[in-house]
């Protein structure tokens, strides 16, 4: 269960990407939040992510009131719970597909076995064994992408968060990302996408479609 | 005035953690006036975001705080080359009536910084804050402490004149005199010795039955009966002159630098254990701080103990 309770936020210079927002996501719930750019969508995952603190109210996930715990404790419960897709991939160049999908992993000091076994898993899940040791910067923009959900899902979290996740897809590769998204719900995932992509308003398997409309739930 | 680069450095130092205690004491009254950790309000971020601020500027101000102690020391030490009759700093800290009770003040505060630290960790640890309020609260007490030591620091060096002739060591820490220092350097070796070994075996036994307000009351007096027996006793052994009771003169090279030696392993052993009498720490953090203390005192009283065993292992008899 995720809940964000009179959740405000405003950024320098009196910008108010969220305004006393009241909503509730359910386990397991596949969310599409749609709306312009700059509505706040993307600081809705990102309170939920605890990668900011609301200017006020309450942001709970799970039985963890993520809004009020410091940083190094948020850090933990992300790493344990959440997986993260951002719009730009938010991929390290210089380092291979593999490096990348470890990167998650490297603070919790896990035998080589076991880093071995959970990389084997999630490259075969999202179809990029071949690239495995391809720098990132070489791969094609589906790759990466599917590099970067690898990456979200190296912990097999809970909770998967994703932003604009086909902003920079053709079609025939925005697909492909739907299909993987319906895979992880059929895992129970609790999913929720931020997107303006209209591929995403008709899909069946979506359980709600929020609006998101100046920092405020419209539907 | 005096102004040595040593003391210049002090100086700017000095000035540097006033600018930022000053900062982290405005914060510390705002996060006391109105912090309530359940409260969602844009108050409450706004302080918790403060807290962080706070906790880190006093942090880093106490991490250099604490060996900075040492430098001071090392400045006494260095400026007593240039005072007529100091040979080492304990002519610098008699040369005024200042310098005594900054020392003292100094060696409060290095206890209560390093306990600052300690309270902060654990408060980190903890995801409620807990000690949040607690910690800041402290750090007000601190904040005075610590303009009174920057103050006394400018008028204790300000007023050594360098025309002035100072008492050496030797007669400072003289057995002869009628002073209450003298009469506790008179105090018989089989009575320090005793007090200095039993007070160590009850820190022991107490550890092992997890006695942890006693054990901090038993390192509190452990820091007292050891610099008294080192000054009185062990320190004749390390300068091999019967005669000489200074605290000072071991932190110089002829002697290795010892002190510093002997000085930082005394903090760091009692240090650990009058800790645990004043935090509630968990049990496995309880058993470790019960370990470094016991391990760093049991160092400090080794190698104090090895001086007058060589020494009689070399020349056959008792100083």
């Amino acid at each position: 269960m995720i809940k964000l309770i009179n959740s405000s936020k405003i950024y320098d210079k009196n910008v108010i990407a969220l305004d006393n927002v009241n909503i509730e996501f359910k386990e397991g719930e596949l969310i599409v939040l749609k709306g312009v750019s700059g509505s706040g969508k993307s600081t809705i995952l990102s309170l939920i992510a605890g990668l900011i603190k609301p200017t006020s109210g309450e942001v709970i996930v799970g039985e963890k009131k993520i809004s009020k715990i410091a940083d190094h404790f948020v850090s933990s419960f992300r790493q344990k719970n959440i997986g993260f897709i951002f719009q730009k991939y938010n991929l390290i160049n210089s380092l291979s597909v593999s490096e990348n999908i470890l990167l998650p992993l490297v603070p919790l000091n896990l035998s080589k076995v076991e880093l071995q076994s959970r990389l084997e898993n999630v490259l075969k899940l999202f179809s990029i064994q071949d690239k495995k040791d391809s720098l990132v910067k070489n791969l094609s923009g589906g790759e990466q992408q599917r590099t970067a959900i690898a990456r979200a899902n190296i912990n097999s979290p809970k909770i998967i968060l994703a932003d604009e996740p086909t902003a920079n897809l053709d079609e025939k590769l925005s697909l492909e990302f739907i299909n993987i998204i319906k895979e992880l719900k059929s895992q129970n995932r609790t999913i929720i996408i931020a997107t303006h992509d209209p591929l995403f308003f008709e899909l069946d398997f979506v359980d709600r479609l929020i609006e998101v409309k100046n920092g405020q739930i419209v539907s | 005035m005096t102004l040595t680069p040593e003391i210049l450095t002090i100086y700017i130092l000095d000035l540097l953690f006033l600018f930022f205690a000053t900062i982290a004491f405005i914060l510390s009254l705002q996060i006391i006036k109105s912090w309530n950790f359940d409260a969602n309000s844009k108050l409450q971020y706004s302080l918790e975001k403060k807290s962080y601020l706070g906790s880190t500027i006093i942090r880093y101000m106490f991490y250099i705080k604490l060996p900075l102690f040492l430098f001071f020391i090392f400045t006494l030490d260095k400026i007593s080359f240039v005072l007529p009759g100091a040979m080492c700093g304990a002519g610098v800290v008699n040369a005024n009536e200042y310098a005594t009770v900054l020392l003292f003040l100094k060696l409060v505060n290095l206890y209560l910084f390093a306990y600052w630290i300690v309270l902060d960790k654990q408060d980190m640890l903890d995801e409620l804050q807990k000690h949040l309020k607690q910690k800041f609260t402290i750090f007000i007490a601190l904040f005075t402490l610590l303009i009174s030591e920057i103050v006394l620091e400018y008028i204790m060096f300000s007023s050594i004149d360098v025309k002035d002739v100072v008492d050496c060591c030797g007669a400072i820490f003289s057995t002869n005199d009628n002073t209450y220092l003298s009469k506790a350097l008179s105090l018989s070796p089989s009575l320090l010795l005793s007090l200095f070994y039993l007070n160590f075996s009850l820190l022991v036994v107490s550890a092992i039955f997890s006695m942890r307000y006693i054990f901090s009351l038993l390192n509190l007096l452990f820091i007292f009966i050891s610099l008294l027996s080192l000054v009185a006793f062990f320190g004749t052994y390390i300068y091999e002159l019967p005669t000489h009771h200074c605290p000072f003169c071991f932190l110089q090279q002829e002697y290795s630098y010892v002190g510093y030696f002997l000085y930082g392993v005394l903090f760091v052993g009692t240090f650990n254990g009058l800790v645990v009498g004043f935090v509630v720490f968990s049990k496995e953090e309880v058993l470790k701080r019960y370990r470094v203390s016991i391990l760093f005192n049991l160092i400090y009283l080794i190698v104090v103990t090895l001086y007058p065993i060589l020494f009689f292992m070399r020349n056959g008899v008792w100083l």
